[in-house]
């Protein structure tokens, strides 16, 4: 799938511009909430009700401003490392299971007894560092693959996806691994609680405010992967891979290494996303506890089209979605379904209209 | 054979006798964006003549047969098939009609039989392989086209594959045949036999229009001629092989330079292979080999000297190595056996990156697939493999970047709208112009290769293209190269081999004296003396 | 000492488990030999087997049920198929986006009709075996005692290969799925091609689907395919596309989850993650070249731009 991102600086601003592609996104959310409006009538529920619910979820104090704007930070993670690679014309779809290998790392390394101890808040960087080795060597798996054996890597992402949720399930199964010391038969299959020193910092260190110092680094490190993707030598190594492999090994590029290379980038960003949900949010592992972020992330990358300007507001608006929903359901009774509706409506519609999209900006 | 006897009447009304248009072509006219590829052009096409379709590559003969084959729908004009109004939308559409197309680039499924490819849209229900087996056999019969039903399309040779292409389109017993320059990729006794079938085709009544830029081809069937030039007809002819010289005329605007003329621009003079040592040889080639993935050898044993300031040029008709040669000289492809040096230095398998550093340069054959980037701008393309020098505090420097090009495009006359432009829009020739600037002003350039250097380019730019491949071998640098086109190399290199079946059949200077034993040897005779004499 | 009891369990097991992978994967396998990548297997199953369980519940038959879930599929593999072959949308996009709506849909819809009550006991199709083959002691109630729809399924896959070997169809789906334009040529409308084979795939993994609510479990869980349609892409991709190893694949698929309940009756302790895990891990091997050169058809992913 090629972007329909070029790489010159005029056409990285041009982007930032209301265009075709900006108005037909907020057409697609406009028309999928419509439906999910009409939806919510058609159970009965006082639309009213409803939308105020998720207005309240999502936005409607501090907290649920926090809470969303956390969600979305994981969203964007995943988001990035979906852009960066397919830059290179690699897709990415591995996403869940990048948040779940940088989950299980964060938690091993969290509970390890010399990291709580460490000073200048490496006690909290360490297990993020460590998220995101196991996030890129998740990923790399996939480069590898694509390199030696052709390997479609989105095939092969996938399935490392699947399996790596497993593997979380799988290591707060048993107490040799992640398991919490079972005092009880009652006693759930999860984690020990990651120390206080592991957890990420909160900003304004008020619990009615969370957001944590993930912000900074994920704002940070969007900022950086801007610049990478459109001013630097390595984005145009990245696209020239990505557009035709054989000329950019022809010029004497190492294709080979920036295939495998990016893929490991995608994937620490992933891994760097679940250390974020599990050192900022949930502070201990459970089973299925990246929750479908690493598919959401991927369509939030899917959608931005190549800008991460996009991946920023596309990860804003999932963000505020999934915390809209919950809220939904908890006070107006509308199952979360009716979000994951939305959300797939949104995806078909502007999947579909790509191709106008395309001819519209041509046009201009 | 010679075409008839009529009087030369140029467009018109149709000469009286003769037999009812088959297919009429009035006003057409299409448009791709920008380019008007086709504009006002009526043509009328008889049942059991051959007519060509002449023009340079970029005219729209292409166009014009897609258009007739239903491929596009043309933007203004119409088509009438014996009499009736023909709007196809589709090439199913024409094939119903009767109208049926052998493509330039070979329309098959590659890991399909024989059979399988000739039943393929043919039946329907089950499918009687047996059957159509034997209407192969009797296709043998009739027109002399010999095949093993049983072989994968990917299995066979060039010249096979066409014959399937064509069997594929007679079985339908078709009223109208199109080919869309047949010979381009055929040996010249293999061009004859083809040249037969289609005036056997004609002689059973079915219209043939054959698409071509070749001369000899013309002068031997063609019944009627149309020249088209800029999309647009510009000259018609009843009596095509009487009026050559008018066609031609009309073709590229001037007269087609004689060899000979070429021949005044001055070659270097450059040492012979004997005067120097293997270190200081450009090009030292050692018995390379080359089998493909199924074991089939490609190229044989080659092994060739090029000195510095020497230009050797390998002819033979595509697909007989080539490609093979110029993708293990430019780093590639490995080997199986053999190696080469540049200057001394061992070359074989090494990396483009070692290639390059070791001076380098190559122009391939397939420039979409290997020299540019389409999707990136002229800038980057042009200076794709040392993107890494124009770098100011981490970031890329475009402003660097963009004064290095343009003075680039001007010492090479790359005509475009900015550095900044898409590289996808530029024409043909001024792609390669690009391509080529960036080889030749490679620091160090101690060799050139370049294959099919001028397939698909216009006069002017190839004669620019030569002339900047003359003056680097002027400076110096060795270069090889790889070309079907004879009557450039004669004109440009001094020294010919000759490819055939992946092996070198042998050396001569390039002298046009020495065509007809480099014919020869393209068609695979081994015998220094010309066993007969080879149409060009 | 492993018991033959044991032994005919265990196949029957993997026969009924693999049963809807065989279905689904057999219909991906035509889809993908024309040239289209289905993501949305997995969807289509969930709406079949949804339709089925709603309709079998709704009307008392299983028959009406099964009827009733290849019908609700049908617009869903058509939307599959406007979006990637008329609109040449990304086909991976465009599979993912329907699954997660299939998701999100089913999932209302069952709240909608069944409350929060789960569980909810559905008329489901009865069983069937061979005459002769049942009454083979220990083998053959275990082995051979399958749902019928089962045998269908068989008949069907037989009924695949034979149209891809030697039929008009199945050298024009060969053809639109490896060179297009060389079939577009011929006079072949590679676009109706591809959304036939996009329909058929919906309808075998609405078979698959109806298999695993009123054919298995007699019921219907929220999500309840579970990843099986991206095992059915594995099972394709895994068999080289071509259908006698992809059957082997889903067998093996099969074998793999039905282990997860044998081993621990067997007293061996193995952990389920790893059991779990293993079909994928199997794909994985697959896909990474280690069963084998793969030879994907040349134009799979790529929209065909011509008509």
């Amino acid at each position: 799938m090629s972007t329909a991102f070029s790489s010159t600086p005029h056409s990285f601003w041009r982007s930032l511009l209301p265009g075709p592609a900006l108005g037909m996104s907020v057409a697609a959310v406009a028309i999928a909430l419509l439906i999910g409006a009409i939806l919510v009538a058609l159970m009965g529920v006082p639309v009213g009700a409803a939308i105020a619910a998720f207005a309240e979820g999502a936005w409607g104090s501090p907290y649920a401003l926090s809470a969303s704007i956390n969600r979305a930070l994981v969203l964007m993670l995943v988001g990035l490392g979906f852009v960066l690679a397919e830059r290179a014309n690699l897709t990415n779809v591995g996403g869940e299971g990048q948040i779940a290998v940088g989950g299980i790392a964060a938690t091993a390394f969290a509970l390890w007894p010399p990291v709580a101890g460490l000073p200048l808040g490496m006690a909290f960087v360490f297990p993020m560092l460590g998220a995101c080795l196991a996030g890129a060597l998740w990923g790399g798996i996939a480069g590898v693959l694509k390199v030696k054996a052709g390997t479609n890597e989105v095939i092969a992402t996938l399935l490392l996806s699947f399996i790596a949720v497993w593997m979380v399930y799988g290591s707060v199964q048993s107490e040799q691994l992640l398991r919490r010391p079972m005092t009880t038969s009652a006693t759930l299959p999860e984690s020990l609680e990651i120390p206080l020193a592991t957890q990420l910092p909160l900003l304004f260190g008020d619990v009615s405010m969370p957001l944590h110092a993930g912000l900074p680094i994920g704002v940070v490190l969007a900022l950086v992967v801007a610049v990478v993707l459109g001013f630097t030598v390595l984005g145009l190594r990245l696209r020239a891979t990505g557009l035709n492999p054989r000329a950019a090994r022809r010029a004497g590029m190492a294709v080979d290494r920036l295939t495998v290379g990016v893929l490991c980038a995608a994937g620490a960003l992933g891994g760097l996303a679940g250390a974020c949900m599990l050192q900022g949010e949930q502070y201990s592992l459970k089973a299925g506890f990246s929750s479908g972020y690493g598919f959401d992330g991927l369509v939030v990358g899917l959608l931005a089209r190549g800008s991460v300007p996009g991946v920023v507001a596309g990860s804003l608006l999932f963000g505020f979605l999934r915390s809209g929903g919950i809220n939904m359901e908890m006070v107006a009774s509308v199952p979360t379904a009716l979000v994951v509706v939305i959300q797939g409506l949104i995806i078909v519609i502007l999947a579909g209209a790509a191709l106008a999209i395309q001819r519209m900006e041509t046009r201009r | 054979m010679r075409a008839g006897t009529d009087s030369t009447v140029h467009g018109g009304a149709a000469a009286a006798g003769g037999p009812a248009p088959l297919l009429r072509l009035e006003g057409l006219g299409k448009r791709f964006g920008a380019l008007q590829a086709l504009a006002d052009v009526s043509l009328e096409l008889h049942p059991g003549e051959i007519h060509c379709l002449l023009g340079e590559n970029g005219a729209g003969k292409s166009t014009l047969c897609n258009l007739i084959f239903g491929v596009h729908s043309p933007d203004a004009g119409s088509m009438a098939l014996n009499g009736a109004p023909y709007t196809p939308h589709s090439p199913s559409d024409a094939l119903a009609l009767g109208i049926a197309m052998v493509h330039q680039h070979f329309s098959l499924v590659p890991d399909m039989t024989v059979v399988d490819n000739m039943l393929l849209g043919q039946t329907r229900g089950v499918l009687d392989r047996r059957a159509w087996a034997a209407k192969l056999d009797a296709m043998r019969e009739r027109f002399g086209l010999a095949l093993d039903p049983h072989a994968r399309i990917q299995d066979l040779s060039v010249g096979e594959r066409q014959r399937v292409e064509i069997v594929k389109c007679l079985v339908r017993e078709p009223k109208l045949l199109v080919l869309d320059e047949p010979t381009a990729v055929l040996l010249p006794e293999e061009i004859e036999a083809l040249l037969a079938v289609c005036q056997r085709v004609a002689a059973q009544g079915c219209g043939v229009v054959l698409v071509t830029h070749k001369l000899a081809e013309i002068r031997l069937v063609a019944r009627r001629a149309t020249v088209l030039r800029g999309g647009r007809v510009v000259a018609r002819s009843k009596a095509p092989a009487q009026e050559i010289d008018t066609l031609v005329r009309a073709m590229i605007q001037r007269d087609l330079q004689a060899p000979a003329s070429a021949a005044t621009l001055q070659r270097s003079a450059a040492p012979g292979p004997d005067a120097l040592s293997a270190r200081e040889m450009a090009l030292q080639a050692d018995g390379l080999t080359v089998r493909d993935a199924d074991g089939v050898l490609r190229l044989d044993k080659f092994t060739l000297m090029v000195a510095p300031g020497e230009i050797v040029a390998v002819a033979g008709v595509e697909g007989n190595g080539q490609s093979e040669l110029g993708a293990v000289l430019s780093g590639m492809l490995k080997p199986t056996e053999g190696r080469f040096h540049i200057f001394g230095e061992e070359m074989t398998g090494k990396s483009p990156r070692t290639m390059t550093a070791a001076g380098c340069g190559v122009v391939p054959e397939d420039r979409h697939a290997l020299a540019c980037v389409t999707g990136m701008n002229v800038a980057e393309n042009m200076m794709l493999d040392r993107l890494g020098s124009f770098r100011r505090r981490g970031l890329l420097d475009r402003q660097a970047l963009n004064r290095t090009v343009r003075e680039l495009m001007q010492r090479f006359d790359v005509r475009a709208a900015s550095p900044d432009a898409a590289f996808g829009g530029l024409s043909g020739g001024n792609q390669q112009k690009a391509v080529l600037a960036r080889e030749l002003s490679r620091d160090p350039l101690r060799f050139l290769l370049a294959a099919q250097p001028t397939r698909g380019l216009d006069v002017g730019a190839v004669e620019a293209i030569y002339g900047h491949i003359r003056a680097a071998a002027a400076r110096g640098v060795g270069v090889l190269l790889i070309s079907s086109e004879l009557e450039e190399l004669l004109a440009v290199a001094d020294r010919i081999v000759v490819l055939y079946r992946g092996r070198l059949m042998g050396t001569c200077p390039a002298d046009p004296a020495e065509r007809a034993r480099i014919g020869a040897w393209m068609a695979g005779h081994e015998a220094a003396a010309p066993q007969h004499q080879v149409t060009q | 000492m492993i018991e033959p009891e044991l032994v005919a369990v265990f196949v029957g097991s993997s026969i009924r488990l693999a049963a809807p992978l065989l279905l689904a994967a057999t219909g991906e396998l035509v889809s993908e030999r024309a040239g289209v990548l289905n993501m949305s297997v997995e969807g289509m199953m969930l709406t079949g087997a949804f339709a089925g369980a709603v309709g079998s519940w709704a009307s008392g038959s299983p028959l009406v049920g099964l009827g009733f879930g290849v019908l609700c599929v049908l617009p869903v593999a058509w939307l599959q198929a406007f979006l990637s072959i008329t609109l040449r949308a990304n086909q991976i996009v465009t599979g993912i986006g329907i699954n997660i709506l299939v998701l999100g849909a089913t999932t209302l819809g069952y709240r909608a009709l069944f409350g929060s009550r789960s569980r909810a006991e559905i008329p489901g199709l009865d069983k069937w075996a061979p005459p002769g083959l049942a009454d083979i002691p220990v083998l053959g109630e275990h082995v051979f005692h399958q749902t019928w729809l089962l045998y269908l399924a068989v008949l069907l896959v037989i009924g695949v290969a034979w149209v891809m070997r030697s039929t008009s169809i199945g050298l024009a789906l060969h053809a639109a799925g490896t060179a297009p334009q060389a079939a577009a040529n011929s006079g072949i409308k590679v676009r109706r091609i591809r959304y036939g084979a996009v329909l058929f795939t919906g309808f075998m993994s609405a078979l698959a689907g109806c298999f695993l609510s009123i054919g298995d479990i007699h019921t219907f869980t929220e999500g309840m395919t579970g990843g099986a349609g991206y095992l059915a892409i594995a099972a394709v991709i895994f068999g080289n596309w071509r259908l006698g190893r992809t059957l082997l694949a889903c067998g093996l698929f099969g074998a793999a989850t039905a282990l997860q309940f044998q081993l621990p009756a067997m007293g061996v302790q193995v952990p389920n993650a790893l059991l779990i895990m293993l079909p994928y891990v199997l794909a994985l091997l697959a896909v990474g070249g280690l069963v084998g050169r793969q030879v994907a058809p040349a134009a799979l992913t790529q929209p065909y731009t011509g008509h």
